[in-house]
């Protein structure tokens, strides 16, 4: 009963971390059409201004506004320079976020070389919930993930300017014919988007390990979780990350870790074959 | 021509010179990154000529490497190595087509899709390589690996990749020269209309990713002697991406571009990176730059320098048409009938109950005010909408649930709407590709003597249409109305006997328009076919047509001469015909 | 060039390579030694890459100050040995065949050391510096570090001992060295009547070791023996303590280092043992005297000491001891003397069994992030593997 309660605690964090690193991707890509292979980058990004919050001596809560600034900054240079002159051509922008995925990297290795560091954890501690021991950040972590989906969700239904992105991404020319100023939207897309990515890593920073090549691994996870669950819909978000995590746990528990990663992969490729679109998308 | 070959034998001269000109342990390193160019050119075949990109190229170099790992242990004769080298040929060909054939025939395009899938396939076999400890000795990997007999992996082993590349090199420059590239290419333009010409476009990528697992499987062959270790970085993601990125900088859409681009970039890369901390920032930068701006890559920017200077240094000597192939003959009795043909899309009733038949030969027009549903009607015939209810019979075949590609088999041929030719390929190649369709026989897609085919139906579209004779210029160049008549032409080149024309006159000007209704009146008459045209232009209408379909709401509202039509009241009110 | 000529010319090369080996052993007394040292600059093991490079550094100086390698200066070169096995051996190849290097010392992973010394072939010599998972003999490799039999075998039945441990949990990353040292740690649990009870292997880029842990709950195990290399070591004992799991079970490895319990944090160190031949912290003459002459040279913030990036030092040491005794530099000549060539060590004074050393073997409690010495193991054998 308790290994129960465990893999079923383990599973709704896993799946809502995965949401979480995904949402930023699902924005990018769902809305805006950009395959942005920098993705896992701006994840790494964000852990990484959690380390340097730490070095400074300062409270962990002052990692979220650094790494939205870093984010910002960095996702608005990126559309600027290339990813605006791209919109239409998807392998192009596959291609070229490439490059700047490994620009990321280098530069961030070059600043804080290639070794692990690491990112105390904000709130050490266990507690006891249906008979068994759960780490009490985790706990928090979902917490406030599901806040935040359930936010985003409200805001999508009922913004205007939820209802201007809705606008642009299904008629782009009629959206900019009444006045919608597409290309600022656009930017402010990716920004947004790549900010989440940011957020998570901040996140996720006391959990796991911190260096310049992480990206790449949340970038996977996030493509295979967005074909799964489909795009444009975060009903389809979730539903993928539940797929893909609970799989991955799922099998890893009854043999091991590579069955289980070979399993995501394997779910992955027959959704790709047979399902592109995921389990229910918009598209 | 004769400028590409001087090239080509300078650079390989230069490769087979480089031992002498430095020393055999930089040739030895030299001659890895060859490999990786071999696999680069593969990768071009399918991007550059295709227009998919694999992302997992990695694989078929890998499993190419571990059967020659596996294979060259202990004393070993020549014997194992011509297994090893048939075996890294065929294994990963063979995968490719499958994966090619199960994919492709799904979606039309190439989509993310197909890349994301070879992406997944590279982790997977990365995954597999790493786990399957008895096979592939997992993260060790394999070690012990022979030589090839009586070579030095580290001295002569160089001489023989530089053979593999040569071989692989000539290779492909003579397919991408067949009837086979040629459809490639054309593919890569414009797939949709590939299929409307009769290919079946799936098989051909799937032939032509084959191709490419097999020069990456060869490539791989060679990797193990050469290395002494196969792990599983070499099935991996990181060199697949690495590969794209290589053949993206040093040019995708030539074969000397991607060698080019591994030596340039990963050969200098490996030197540099311990010196130079900022090289791999230097190579992201300049792959940003050149998918932004150069998508030729290093090599296509040198050509087009060159291109400015020397501008006919690459054309080539087309072999003259001097085969004439015999015309087709035309079926007596044309019967096409639709029968309470029915599709919905969402709410709206894109055909409602659609019901008619042509038992006559000649020019029919279908008109109809816009949404009526007269292009949906040509897509339901030619396989691009399907419907579930109702029937539609072309001279006894079922047309139900039938495939694009298959109408031209039974005689149908389409223009789009939209003139549709390959823009990078020039009006010679865009006329041989339809006058290839369906008069292809299996062998003949692989040689040469398919360019010499005349037809007596081309000779007479090009002295009506004379632009078509400057048949070297870029299709792409070409105005839209010349594009009209190009894709005309294409379409009837294949003798059809039921020609359907979307608006063949949309975009033209007075005096094209009368050439074109000329081209089109001459060919009903000389050919017998049946014409389905449909046309806003009542001045066309008029002059070309003998009988007339009014199409409203997805129904067939009336038909008959066009008089009777003009009469008709109920036509009248829905539609307010107009003239240019 | 004519084909007469060029096979003649390829051949000449080949005989020139071949001669390479012999006219380096017999180079002119003065003329620099290039050495090779392939340590891990970048990947899981990156983090011991700062403080190997320090020590080698200070190796190198220390002996080309005594007069250097048969009366020649040494010169280092660094090669990434982090890197994946293929990638490392090109790496090495290139210092060899590119530069010229004569020797090398390995500081690195067991699967870098197999596709070494499958590039080496014997031609070269190559003394491997850390611990690891024994069994190896082949001509030219010297081993200065700890074999199971000496770091896992005693360690592990005293611990259990005094910590009462009946059921074991082995979790490591997929390579030879994990496998191979749980399959002597297997016999040393059967020999103390102990139990199994998993045995999981992890690819390297996991993070997440939830199944895992949630397994070692499960079963009940109360020591779990770590074989977890650098990154993902650090990873699994912050999450093993972040479920709570630090106080009820042990935590044994012997590749936990300083490096890496800094990285573990104080906060979830309780109950992590580590056994190795070498701490920061001993307080033997020989390990407090190498310990300043550390901090002298690099200051008090360089990249912490612990038991691999020492081993370099003993690496260099030894490959100084070794050659001066053959006279040469020849894989033959050093073979020949190898066996009893004795030197001085941060550890001691070593003395060369087998191609091994007899080592004494520490084992420590993790407080905090320091490491208290708790038993000591002295003169421990490594093991007889190369049966001429």
């Amino acid at each position: 009963m308790e290994a129960l309660i465990t893999f079923a605690l383990n599973f709704i964090y896993s799946s809502a971390t995965l949401a979480l690193i995904v949402l930023g991707l699902a924005m990018v890509f769902g809305l805006l059409g950009v395959m942005n292979m920098a993705h896992g980058e701006f994840v790494m990004l964000g852990a990484y201004s959690a380390y340097v919050v730490q070095s400074l001596g300062l409270n962990f809560i002052w990692a979220v506004p650094i790494s939205i600034l870093v984010c910002v900054i960095v996702g608005w240079f990126m559309e600027w320079s290339i990813i605006r002159h791209l919109y239409k051509r998807p392998f192009d922008t596959l291609l070229a976020t490439w490059g700047v995925a490994i620009l990321i990297r280098k530069g961030v290795e070059v600043i804080f070389s290639r070794d692990y560091k690491s990112v105390n954890q904000v709130m050490p501690g266990t507690v006891d919930l249906f008979g068994i021991t759960y780490p009490s950040y985790r706990l928090v972590l979902v917490a406030i993930i599901l806040c935040l989906f359930t936010v985003l969700f409200l805001w999508y239904q009922k913004s205007k300017t939820g209802l201007r992105i809705k606008a642009m991404v299904q008629n782009p020319e009629l959206a900019s014919a009444v006045g919608i100023d597409t290309a600022r939207l656009s930017t402010a897309t990716f920004i947004i988007g790549v900010s989440f990515a940011g957020l998570a890593g901040v996140l996720l920073a006391p959990l796991v390990r911190v260096e310049p090549y992480i990206g790449l691994d949340y970038l996977l996870s996030s493509f295979f979780i967005l074909i799964v669950g489909g795009l444009g819909t975060l009903e389809g978000l979730l539903i993928g990350s539940a797929v893909i995590g609970g799989s991955d746990a799922l099998i890893s528990t009854i043999f091991d870790k590579t069955a289980g990663y070979l399993s995501v992969l394997l779910i992955s490729i027959l959704f790709l074959w047979l399902r592109p679109n995921g389990i229910f998308s918009r598209h | 021509m004769a400028f590409s070959l001087v090239i080509n034998i300078v650079i390989f001269a230069i490769l087979i010179a480089i031992p002498f000109l430095t020393n055999s342990y930089s040739a030895y390193q030299l001659g890895l990154y060859l490999l990786y160019g071999m696999v680069g050119q593969g990768i071009a075949l399918c991007w550059g000529k295709g227009g998919f990109l694999p992302l997992g190229q990695a694989l078929f170099f890998g499993i190419g490497a571990y059967i020659s790992g596996k294979l060259l242990q202990g004393d070993i004769g020549w014997g194992i190595v011509l297994l090893v080298l048939l075996l890294s040929i065929i294994v990963p060909a063979t995968i490719a087509a499958l994966v090619g054939l199960l994919v492709f025939d799904r979606q039309i395009g190439s989509g993310p899709y197909f890349s994301l899938i070879t992406l997944a396939l590279s982790l997977l076999g990365y995954q597999l390589a790493n786990s399957q400890v008895w096979l592939t000795g997992g993260f060790n990997g394999l070690t012990g690996i022979s030589g090839l007999p009586g070579i030095d992996s580290y001295g002569n082993l160089y001489f023989f990749i530089v053979g593999a590349l040569l071989l692989s090199t000539v290779f492909l420059v003579y397919l991408i020269r067949t009837p086979f590239g040629q459809m490639l290419e054309a593919i890569r333009e414009n797939e949709e209309r590939v299929q409307f010409l009769g290919i079946h476009t799936s098989w051909v990528k799937a032939v032509a990713f084959a191709i490419s697992g097999a020069v990456a499987g060869l490539a791989g062959a060679f990797f193990a002697p050469h290395q002494g270790i196969v792990t599983p970085q070499v099935v991996g993601f990181i060199l697949s991406a690495e590969l794209v990125i290589w053949t993206a900088v040093g040019g995708r859409f030539g074969f000397i571009g991607p060698v080019i681009g591994a030596v340039a970039i990963g050969f200098l890369a490996s030197g540099l990176r311990d010196s130079f901390a900022y090289w791999e920032v230097v190579v992201a930068l300049v792959f940003v730059l050149v998918v932004l701006r150069m998508p030729g890559g290093l090599s296509g920017m040198s050509l087009s320098f060159f291109k400015r200077f020397f501008p006919n240094i690459f054309s080539r000597e087309q072999a003259p048409r001097s085969k004439i192939i015999p015309a087709k003959q035309s079926i007596l009795k044309p019967s096409l009938i639709f029968e309470n043909v029915s599709v919905n899309i969402g709410p709206v009733s894109v055909l409602n109950e659609l019901s008619f038949s042509i038992k006559s030969s000649g020019i029919h027009c279908l008109i109809g005010p816009n949404g009526a549903g007269k292009t949906s009607a040509l897509n339901a015939l030619t396989g691009k909408l399907s419907f579930n209810k109702g029937e539609i019979f072309w001279s006894d075949n079922s047309l139900k649930g039938v495939r694009p590609f298959r109408t031209p088999k039974i005689g149908i041929g389409r223009k789009l709407q939209v003139p549709s030719i390959f823009p990078n390929l020039s009006i010679r190649q865009n006329i041989d590709i339809a006058l290839w369709v369906n008069r292809l026989r299996l062998n003949e897609f692989f040689s040469m003597s398919p360019y010499s085919w005349d037809l007596k139906l081309l000779d007479e579209l090009q002295s009506s249409f004379l632009f078509l004779r400057e048949d070297q210029e870029l299709a792409g160049n070409l105005s839209v109305g010349q594009r009209q008549m190009l894709d005309f032409t294409m379409t009837v080149l294949a003798e059809p006997d039921l020609i359907l024309l979307d608006e063949p006159c949309a975009g033209l000007s007075k005096g094209e328009t009368e050439e074109m209704i000329e081209a089109i009146s001459k060919l009903a008459l000389s050919s017998g076919a049946t014409f389905i045209i449909v046309e806003h232009d009542m001045q066309v209408v008029e002059l070309l047509s003998e009988h007339v379909f009014v199409m409203h709401q997805g129904k067939m509202l009336a038909e008959g001469s066009l008089e009777e039509i003009r009469a008709n009241k109920e036509v009248r009110a829905i539609y307010a015909g107009g003239s240019k | 060039m004519r084909r007469r000529d060029f096979i003649k010319s390829s051949l000449t090369a080949a005989a020139a390579t071949a001669a390479f080996q012999t006219v380096a052993s017999r180079a002119i007394a003065g003329s620099v030694l290039k050495v090779g040292v392939m340590i891990p600059l970048s990947g899981p093991a990156g983090l011991f890459g700062p403080a190997s490079k320090n020590v080698s550094q200070m190796a190198a100086d220390d002996i080309n100050a005594a007069g250097g390698i048969l009366g020649r200066q040494v010169e280092i070169i660094f090669g990434d040995a982090g890197l994946p096995p293929a990638e490392a051996a090109q790496t090495a190849l290139r210092l060899w065949r590119g530069e010229g290097c004569e020797a090398f010392i390995g500081m690195h992973d067991s699967a870098v050391r197999g596709a070494l010394i499958n590039v080496f072939k014997e031609q070269v010599p190559y003394v491997y510096c850390p611990n690891y998972e024994g069994g190896e003999c082949a001509n030219g490799v010297y081993y200065v570090g700890e074999t199971p039999a000496q770091s896992v075998v005693p360690t592990m039945t005293w611990l259990a001992n005094e910590k009462n441990c009946k059921k074991f949990y082995l979790i490591g990353n997929d390579y030879n060295w994990p496998r191979d040292t749980n399959a002597i740690a297997k016999n040393t649990i059967a020999d103390i009547g102990g139990e199994v009870v998993g045995e999981e292997y992890m690819p390297f880029t996991v993070d997440n070791f939830d199944s895992s842990l949630a397994k070692i709950k499960e079963t009940g195990a109360d020591m779990v023996l770590i074989t977890l290399v650098g990154g993902a070591s650090v990873s699994f004992n912050r999450a093993f303590a972040s479920f709570g799991l630090a106080d009820n079970v042990m935590r044994l490895g012997t590749l936990i280092d300083e490096n890496t319990l800094m990285g573990i944090g104080a906060e979830n160190s309780k109950n992590v043992f580590s056994a190795a031949s070498y701490f920061a912290n001993i307080q033997t003459d020989d390990g407090k005297a190498f310990a300043k002459s550390y901090s002298d040279k690099f200051g008090s913030n360089a990249a912490l000491l612990n038991g691999l990036s020492t081993s370099c030092y003993d690496g260099l040491t030894a490959l100084d001891a070794i050659a001066e005794r053959a006279g040469g530099l020849s894989v033959k000549e050093m073979d020949a003397v190898a066996e009893g060539t004795a030197f001085a060590s941060p550890r001691g004074d070593a003395v060369m069994k087998n191609r091994h050393l007899t080592l004494d073997i520490y084992l420590s409690e993790a407080i905090g992030t320091d490491f208290k010495i708790i038993k000591t193991f002295s003169q421990q054998e490594p093991g007889n593997f190369c049966k001429a």
